[in-house]
């Protein structure tokens, strides 16, 4: 039987980045396997961690997420021989530059996960939800969203009271 | 205390390159000169484009050079007929530009006829072209300058630049009091600055590195870049941008110059840059590089943050 789900008043939104070769396939060992892990992380499969553009990171942070997980091949391990080496200069350069406009680094990791890791992959997961759930949501880009259409901050008494009589 | 800058080679830098804007115009071995010219203001400058060799005497040198003319022979930016070689005029700073270009195919070493100027230094602003250049007045990018002497070209002309003061480095420092605040503060203070974009894209245009026929901020299918002058559209535009120039950017500032609304650009620009240096030991220079820092990678690279 399945132990009692502990509720949350905060459920973080995390997207993953993942590559199809080897952290793709190391989510779905965790699967087959039975292992749990939270329901927390939507993943978005590539074909390799070089495909993924610092923009789409951006971008989902933008569309409400709360942390970014990027995950993909081991060093050496590039199904298109040196995707993942380019790929972990151009996110260590996107990092400095995040964290000189002001985002917190503590919403963002990177990881290596290969094919046989089911358990990384868990870990990775778990550890990076209850990192940010410990961060709260990530109010910096919606309220840069909210600003967009009306100049209101983002926590106001009304809407609380508003969100509260749903 | 503002000290006054010597800008007394200038006119000798303005007679060697008249003259020998002349020769290779005469000779043929160009088709064009890119330089620059008196504008109407009283010290102004402005780019200008001869082809005859009479025109030469219309090219000049002053403190109000500021313009990077490497942005004329760019790709997207197809103001140049592209027969038989061209001329440019190039300080130091431009230079490097022209160097990256090369660097990314985008121009031929042979089709070009580099004309360097050593330089004492340009001004800030050129809202009052007529002012002395001071320590005051003298333009950022040139107090961290070290390549006063452009290196490589066709022609120099045999002046020496000037000893310069030791200026304040105005990047390094800011640089510096902004990596001490804490991420709360410094999302605030760019929040501050991007808030006053207006989306004109004057920093794109100037930028001789932005040579994209279609801009992924363009775009809208898919749309990665809210295209809104509104404040989730000017971050993910100034993140972006600053992005894609790390590891090209040759530091002209020509952006932050341009900028209508005094957003510091070029601060984003010289963080990369430093960052880059300290990752990958990577610098804008004279030397023409096949690859640049975020299009090669090494095997043996930091991965510290990579879990």
């Amino acid at each position: 039987m399945h132990t009692e789900k502990e509720k949350h008043t905060f459920e973080p939104k995390i997207i993953a980045f993942v590559c199809t070769w080897c952290t793709y396939a190391g989510a779905d060992l965790a699967g087959t396997s039975r292992m749990q892990y939270p329901a927390n992380v939507r993943v978005l499969k590539f074909p390799c961690t070089g495909r993924i553009d610092p923009v789409f990171i951006l971008k989902a942070f933008q569309q409400g997420a709360d942390g970014v997980l990027v995950s993909g091949c081991h060093p050496g391990d590039c199904h298109y021989i040196a995707g993942n080496f380019h790929a972990r200069r151009r996110f260590a350069a996107f990092r400095k530059l995040l964290e000189f406009v002001g985002v917190d680094l503590g919403r963002l990791q990177f990881s290596w996960v290969s094919a046989a890791e089911g358990g990384k992959w868990v870990e990775m997961v778990t550890g990076l939800t209850e990192q940010v759930r410990g961060m709260g949501p990530m109010q910096e880009f919606k309220e840069l969203a909210l600003e967009e259409q009306w100049s209101g901050s983002i926590d106001t008494p009304e809407l609380q009271e508003a969100y509260d009589q749903i | 205390m503002t000290q006054l800058i010597d800008t007394s080679i200038y006119t000798a830098v303005t007679e060697a390159i008249q003259g020998e804007a002349r020769r290779i115009l005469s000779e043929g071995s160009v088709s064009a000169v890119v330089g620059y010219a008196a504008a109407r203001r009283k010290g102004s400058a402005q780019p200008v484009v001869i082809t005859q060799a009479d025109d030469s005497g219309k090219l000049i040198f002053s403190a109000a050079c500021v313009n990077n003319l490497a942005v004329y022979l760019t790709k997207a930016k197809k103001d140049i007929p592209k027969n038989g070689k061209i001329g440019i005029v190039v300080k130091g700073c431009d230079l490097k530009a022209l160097v990256g270009l090369m660097g990314e195919s985008q121009l031929k070493r042979e089709e070009l006829y580099l004309i360097g100027v050593p330089c004492a230094g340009v001004l800030a602003s050129t809202i009052l072209p007529d002012t002395a250049l001071t320590s005051g007045t003298i333009a950022s990018k040139c107090r961290e300058c070290g390549e006063r002497l452009p290196q490589g070209c066709d022609y120099t002309p045999t002046v020496t630049p000037p000893i310069t003061p030791v200026l304040e480095k105005k990047y390094a420092a800011e640089i510096a009091r902004l990596e001490a605040m804490t991420p709360a503060e410094r999302w605030a203070y760019w929040k501050e600055q991007f808030k006053k974009c207006i989306k004109c894209y004057a920093c794109r245009q100037v930028c001789p590195f932005c040579f994209c026929e279609q801009c992924l901020c363009d775009r809208n299918k898919p749309q990665m870049v809210e295209t809104t002058p509104r404040p989730a559209g000017n971050f993910a535009w100034h993140i972006v941008r600053a992005m894609h120039l790390a590891g090209r950017c040759a530091g002209c500032a020509e952006c932050e110059r341009v900028c209508p609304m005094d957003i510091p650009l070029n601060l984003l620009n010289r963080k990369m840059a430093k960052e880059l240096k300290e990752l990958y030991n990577h610098e804008a220079g004279f030397e023409v590089r096949e690859k640049g820092p975020l299009a090669m990678y090494d095997e043996k690279d930091d991965q510290s943050f990579i879990k």
